[in-house]
């Protein structure tokens, strides 16, 4: 098990770097951040941009240096110096992710700022998502072929077609707009009030997930409920609601457990997208503002945490796999 | 292939409603524009704006003295006609979904048979690479290659899309082909002397033909989403160009004086993508009857 987690590990790892490093040949390769940082500048203001920014290096140079391998060449950075055997390291080994061109200040004090407020929405959407999902699955697995089952998978097929940015303007103009439940965007001033405007965006980009829970728990609970154990259960005299939730529930739950590690990608995704639907100024926003921008320190510094995201997702899914089903861990 | 698939998928009413909806939004992008009734970029501000800037209404909702006839859904939040502008957004979603699909599904079955078929170090490499790709936070990367490139030629994005989404495709028809490639005909095949490509092209391209079909109809409506999701941020079909996702964006803007803005193009891409995933769903029970 150990040895299996391990290589997992190292796979997960190699990926996160592939992407790093692709994405960086882009930004950096392909891109001109220079020019599209100051569209108006001339090109003794580009030189002077490029040289605080460390961009007049090779990409070669550039890349082992934005690692941490390598001596620093932003002029910019404290580490860097006019001599060239006093410059210290200034890249990710030593968690410097350089400073944003936008926001003029550390990139990780940017993402710092703005990872928790990801999280915060991403957590209630994930809370929503398997109350909802879990609910509504066992309830239509228990009454199978009735009305309820029937609209309610009809309207869960429904729900994996609605797209985020569908969703969203829609309750945005219907609960914010019309009835003013809820308010039009941002981010509020305390906790609680960070939560009241996490609602309705956490809703939006819950609906798709909770449509996925309620599918594969309704199918899961359907299977296990013709189980022996089941039948068995029921001829020992124990009630319908023990039967359901103490043997059904929790056998049910094993692949919603793996599918969770799973979304994160989608969540991650939709995060994306319903931060600029509803101007939640977290990682999401940060996202699209430093693509457009081509603020390549701060794109790299989010695609990194994404793909970590979903990597940890993917390795809990797999890890999860393997721990109920040897023939994973033994074969592969 | 197997005429039983076509009578199952017949008999499902849900899967025949999907197909009526695929059939409907591929000919509105077909021949939409063909009938569309104006220019989609050309702003007739005096025609179609007010004088407090809001766009005109559609023709069941005018005030007294606004042009009766003419412009049936009104004018946009620049005074272009929304019509038209539906029409063909219509087809450059469609477009690129299609074109993207294409791309994915020949990617992936030329990957998932030759790997399956020949296995080796060559099965072992491009399995890692579908890995890979499988496991990049998608819209992050698609967004951020498309901004770089920063084209507004329409192939680039569908040539984008469709090299990002080859490799559930290529998965699946990796595992058939190896399963087909144990079937004792298609050993007999070998063995007698039939070539190569021949095998391959008689006897285990039309074994996994099956689920290419499926999971190329569900691709459709999944590059819909991604297209429009991208040029809802913006960073997909560039303007002046339309696409239902930016014209969803450009709505949102007007919301509460031109609410219909933001609902046509949103009913339409939920249109689009409920029928590709119910036709797609039909087709799934069609070939592969066990539940």
């Amino acid at each position: 098990m150990t040895q299996y987690v391990l290589k997992r590990i190292f796979w997960a790892l190699f990926v996160v770097a592939a992407v790093i490093t692709g994405v960086f040949v882009l930004m950096f390769g392909f891109g001109d951040p220079a020019q599209a940082t100051l569209p108006r500048a001339g090109p003794e203001q580009l030189e002077d941009f490029r040289r605080k920014q460390g961009l007049h290096e090779s990409l070669t140079v550039q890349y082992l240096s934005y690692l941490g391998v390598t001596p620093c060449v932003r002029e910019a950075s404290p580490k860097w110096n006019e001599d060239e055997s006093k410059r210290e390291h200034c890249g990710l080994l030593q968690g410097d992710f350089g400073e944003s061109y936008g926001h003029k200040e550390p990139v990780a004090r940017v993402v710092w700022q703005r990872l928790p407020r990801t999280l915060l929405l991403s957590g209630i959407a994930l809370t929503i998502e398997i109350i909802l999902g879990l609910l509504f699955g066992i309830l239509a697995a228990t009454k199978k072929n009735s009305w309820f089952d029937t609209g309610f998978m009809a309207s869960a097929f429904l729900g994996i077609s609605l797209p985020t940015f569908v969703t969203g303007p829609i309750f945005l103009l219907v609960f914010a707009f019309l009835y003013g439940w809820f308010p039009v965007g941002g981010y509020g001033v305390d906790f609680w009030d960070h939560v009241y405007h996490a609602l309705l965006p956490a809703f939006t980009l819950a609906i798709v997930g909770a449509a996925t829970y309620a599918r594969i728990m309704r199918s899961e609970m359907i299977e296990t409920l013709r189980s022996d154990y089941i039948r068995t259960a029921k001829a020992k005299g124990l009630s319908h609601f023990q039967v359901v939730v103490k043997h059904g529930v929790r056998n049910a739950l094993l692949p919603i457990v793996t599918l969770m590690g799973l979304s994160m990608a989608i969540l991650v995704s939709g995060a994306i997208i319903t931060e600029n639907i509803f101007a939640w100024p977290g990682m999401g926003s940060l996202a699209i503002e430093s693509i457009h921008n081509l603020d390549a320190p701060t794109v790299l510094a989010v695609v990194l945490i994404f793909s970590i995201t979903v990597q940890i997702g993917n390795l809990l899914a797999d890890i999860a796999v393997a721990y109920l089903d040897p023939r994973v861990r033994l074969g592969g | 292939m197997d005429p039983r698939a076509w009578r199952r998928f017949k008999k499902n009413k849900g899967a025949l409603f999907g197909a009526v909806l695929v059939i409907f939004v591929t000919l509105l992008g077909a021949l939409g524009p063909l009938v569309a009734p104006h220019d989609p970029n050309e702003q007739s501000r005096d025609v179609l704006l007010r004088d407090d800037g809001t766009p005109l209404g559609p023709t069941w909702d005018r005030a007294e003295g606004e042009p009766a006839e003419g412009h049936l859904l009104g004018g946009d939040t620049v005074g272009r006609d929304e019509l038209s502008r539906l029409l063909h957004g219509g087809r450059v979603s469609m477009q690129v979904a299609y074109f993207a699909t294409a791309i994915a599904v020949f990617l992936g079955l030329f990957v998932g048979v030759s790997s399956g078929y020949f296995g080796g170090a060559y099965d072992f490499a491009v399995m890692r690479l579908v890995d890979v790709v499988l496991s990049i936070p998608f819209l992050l990367i698609a967004i951020t290659i498309q901004r770089v490139v920063d084209t507004p030629a329409l192939w680039a994005l569908f040539v984008l899309l469709g090299f990002l989404s080859w490799t559930t495709l290529a998965r699946v028809t990796r595992s058939k082909t190896l399963q087909v490639r144990e079937l004792e005909y298609v050993q007999a095949a070998r063995a007698l002397g039939m070539s190569e490509a021949r095998v391959l092209l008689r006897h285990v391209l039309p074994n996994v033909l099956g689920p290419a079909i499926v999971i190329g109809t569900t691709l459709v409506a999944q590059m819909i989403i991604v297209e429009s999701a991208m040029s809802y941020l913006g960073l997909g079909v560039q303007p002046p160009n339309a696409s239902w996702g930016s014209m969803l964006r450009e709505g949102q803007e007007m919301m509460g004086s031109a609410n219909r803005l933001m609902v046509f193009p949103a009913v339409l891409i939920v249109m689009t993508v409920f029928g590709f995933n119910l036709m797609g769903e039909g087709l799934r029970d069609a070939f592969d009857p066990k539940d």
